[in-house]
């Protein structure tokens, strides 16, 4: 099981490589018809990237949710499956456009993780980890697309060729709309993360909250989306200063996944 | 004055100063080590560095006056904006439902000459219209998701529910750890509890990694004289007497026994970190410092474990006698060491259970604070109100309005489909 694992994840990686050249390609020559090849192709890339988990989780005999290449593997899956549900949803194939980039460069740091499958330690043998790793998953995933909508918003200003943008590009009102609605979602199953990670540490270690780096970089992580959500009620702080907001919400969100593993190592650090 | 700060205290721009407080502070307290002293901040950072860490209370951050300063008026705030939002969401709710209401407000986008204005409620999945007349104009009035008006109240209450439970338990709990191996018994803290290990494994797979720590305990009252007996391992604690019993960790202990002069002196169990002083010359005491299961001398390292397994165990110990280092080594099964009369030896090595015992009377305050929380915000982004309603005009057609005052352009944009899907099913 683990080797076809191996065999699909390098074609999903390929599958994902190829429809972000096509993404670029689109954006370049202005193509309509390449714009919906690339999303054939990511979906491709998710439907085999789901087959590579299901594997995963079948060779290791668990969920594939614990370690850092796990993990890596899981988040691109779940940006990847919230930017396509956006993009059919919203029928704004930029969204896939800008979200390749990321997932490729998310499941390019997850193929440099070791992928040695290691039975799992008592205090993940829980009931909690499916739940508890998947809601982080799906938030990860939303604030990334509200991140790179943030983004078309912010270049929308600066591009030259208006034709193009107003084409392909909502216009501003739904660009912020749809950020908005994507930081809703990663919010909920934030809290959601948040919450049931609370009442299995309380289960596990005794303690339902500890001040370890992750939860307090998934409490700032919360925080400054609650900020983003309380200032866009605040008139004049829509659109480009809510845009910044998002970006800068989704560096946190990266930093909360590799920067407290890598620089502020506590009970979170399953390496 | 006083009405100027009650109105700052109760304002969103003052949660929002609180919120990026609290985010810099939390940030701050995740890159110091917690809980070090001054020595060790001088050592980790520079002289002046640790001098500041101690004086603005960044040693324990989160315990600071100033950190619980602004968590209370995190409190205050969000009480405060859920006292005065009260009164004002109670009438709204109410008024969701008013027909006239609606006709005199504002509306977030309006659609004239439409045939049949009920295929547009159903495309729009709002509850069956309610009829109606104004001025002698036929109206079909429909509004959903009322509810939702409360989302951010709910929310609030939730979070203040969640700091108060988790600060109240704080301030409130008892913590006890306890050690020790199978058939000892030891006093739970003060309290009047005695924790008996029946027995404790450690279950190892067959690649030798630790699959579950596992102990037998019985709880004994010794003001009542009742008992309680419970199986505790990682991820299933036990409630026993209002405690909560945790299996939390594990370490490695060992039969000592003292022979003097060919006799038997005394003889104990010892956790690995205990020290046994002589019965009859308490100026000897022997350390137990650590046991390697499996002993290897590595070139360069020094003793190790090969693994978990107790293949080739072997005692690492530091005698001292009267306060002077004697001698330390690492003692093999079946040797002794001996010092004038007396004869030390290890035996029997085993494992032993670290218990950790909590009570935290608030909880359950803090998890319905969350339960709260996410109920909130649920309520807020996912059943935003609108309402919609029909007018027929003089001409007989139909003008559709809606509001929905969140994610107006979303709702208009739903409407829009609504209208068209409506017109087109008419042609």
């Amino acid at each position: 099981m683990l080797k076809i694992e191996n065999t699909l994840f390098t074609a999903v990686m390929l599958l994902y490589f190829a429809s972000m050249i096509l993404y670029f390609v689109f954006i370049a020559v202005k193509n309509d018809k390449l714009s919906r090849v690339a999303i054939l192709l990511q979906a491709a890339g998710l439907v085999l990237h789901t087959a590579a988990l299901i594997c995963r989780g079948i060779g290791a005999g668990r969920l594939p949710m614990t370690n850092q290449y796990e993990f890596a593997t899981s988040f691109a899956w779940g940006l990847c499956l919230v930017s396509l549900i956006f993009t059919y949803r919203f029928k704004f194939p930029m969204i896939g456009a800008f979200s390749a980039p990321v997932i490729f460069l998310i499941i390019g740091y997850a193929a440099m993780q070791s992928r040695e499958v290691k039975a799992l330690m008592p205090a993940l043998q829980s009931n909690w980890l499916g739940f508890h790793v998947s809601t982080a998953i799906i938030a990860y995933g939303a604030f990334g697309v509200s991140f790179v909508v943030s983004l078309i918003f912010l270049l929308r200003e600066k591009m030259q060729d208006r034709s193009f943008w107003d084409r392909h590009v909502p216009e501003k009102e739904k660009l912020d709309l749809i950020s908005y609605r994507s930081v809703c979602l990663g919010l909920l199953f934030l809290s959601f993360c948040i919450i049931s990670g609370s009442i299995w540490a309380e289960r596990a270690w005794g303690s339902y909250w500890s001040w370890d780096p992750k939860e307090t970089w998934s409490l700032v992580t919360w925080l400054i989306y609650a900020v983003y959500l309380h200032l866009r009620i605040r008139r004049g702080w829509k659109d480009r200063s809510a845009a910044w907001f998002a970006v800068i919400g989704f560096i946190c969100v990266i930093f909360t996944y590799i920067g407290v593993n890598t620089f502020l190592p506590g009970i979170h650090s399953y390496k | 004055m006083l009405k100027k700060i009650w109105k700052y205290l109760s304002s969103m721009q003052f949660a929002i100063l609180l919120l990026l407080i609290l985010i810099v502070s939390c940030a701050i307290g995740s890159f110091i080590t917690q809980g070090q002293t001054f020595e060790w901040y001088k050592e980790a950072y520079s002289e002046r560095a640790a001098a500041l860490i101690i004086a603005t209370h960044m040693d324990d951050l989160y315990h600071s006056p100033w950190f619980l300063v602004i968590a209370g008026f995190l409190i205050a705030n969000l009480l405060l904006c859920n006292l005065i939002r009260a009164p004002q969401l109670f009438r709204r709710f109410k008024d969701e439902q008013k027909i006239d209401k609606a006709l005199s407000e504002s509306v977030t986008c309006s659609f004239h000459s439409v045939d049949k204005p009920g295929p547009v409620f159903a495309a729009l999945s709002m509850p069956k219209p309610v009829k109606a007349e104004a001025d002698g104009k036929k109206i079909l009035f429909s509004s959903s998701n009322r509810i939702g008006l409360w989302g951010a109240w709910i929310c609030h209450l939730g979070v203040v529910l969640l700091i108060l439970g988790f600060g109240l338990g704080q301030m409130t709990h008892e913590d006890y750890s306890l050690y020790g191996v199978s058939g000892q018994s030891k006093q739970v803290g003060d309290t009047s509890y005695i924790c008996s290990i029946d027995s404790f494994r450690v279950e190892l797979r067959d690649d030798d990694t630790v699959s579950q720590y596992r102990a037998d305990i019985t709880v004994h009252d010794s003001l009542t004289g009742n008992s309680q007996a419970a199986e505790i391992s990682v991820n299933h604690p036990a409630s026993l007497f209002g405690y909560k019993y945790y299996q939390n960790s594990t370490g490695w202990a060992a039969r000592v026994s003292v022979i003097k002069n060919g006799s038997l002196l005394q003889e104990t169990v010892l956790c690995a970190g205990e020290s046994l002083t002589v019965m009859d010359l308490p100026e000897l005491i022997l350390h137990f410092n650590a046991l390697y299961p499996d002993y290897v001398f590595i070139d360069g390292r020094g003793p190790a474990s090969a693994s978990g397994a107790l293949n080739n165990p072997a005692y690492l110990y530091t005698l001292y006698y009267k306060e002077q280092l004697l001698g330390m080594n690492v003692l093999m099964e079946g040797e002794t060491i001996t010092v004038d009369d007396y004869e030390f030896r290890f035996s029997e090595p085993q494992n032993y259970t670290i218990l950790q015992i909590k009570r935290d009377r608030f909880t359950a305050l803090a998890f319905a604070g969350g339960i709260l929380t996410l109920l909130g915000i649920f309520l807020a982004f996912y059943l935003q109100p609108r309402k919609v309603w029909a007018v027929q005009e003089n001409d007989g057609s139909w003008t559709v309005s809606g509001l929905s005052i969140k994610s107006s352009a979303l709702f208009r944009e739903q409407m829009e489909q609504a209208i068209q899907r409506s017109q087109n099913s008419n042609t």
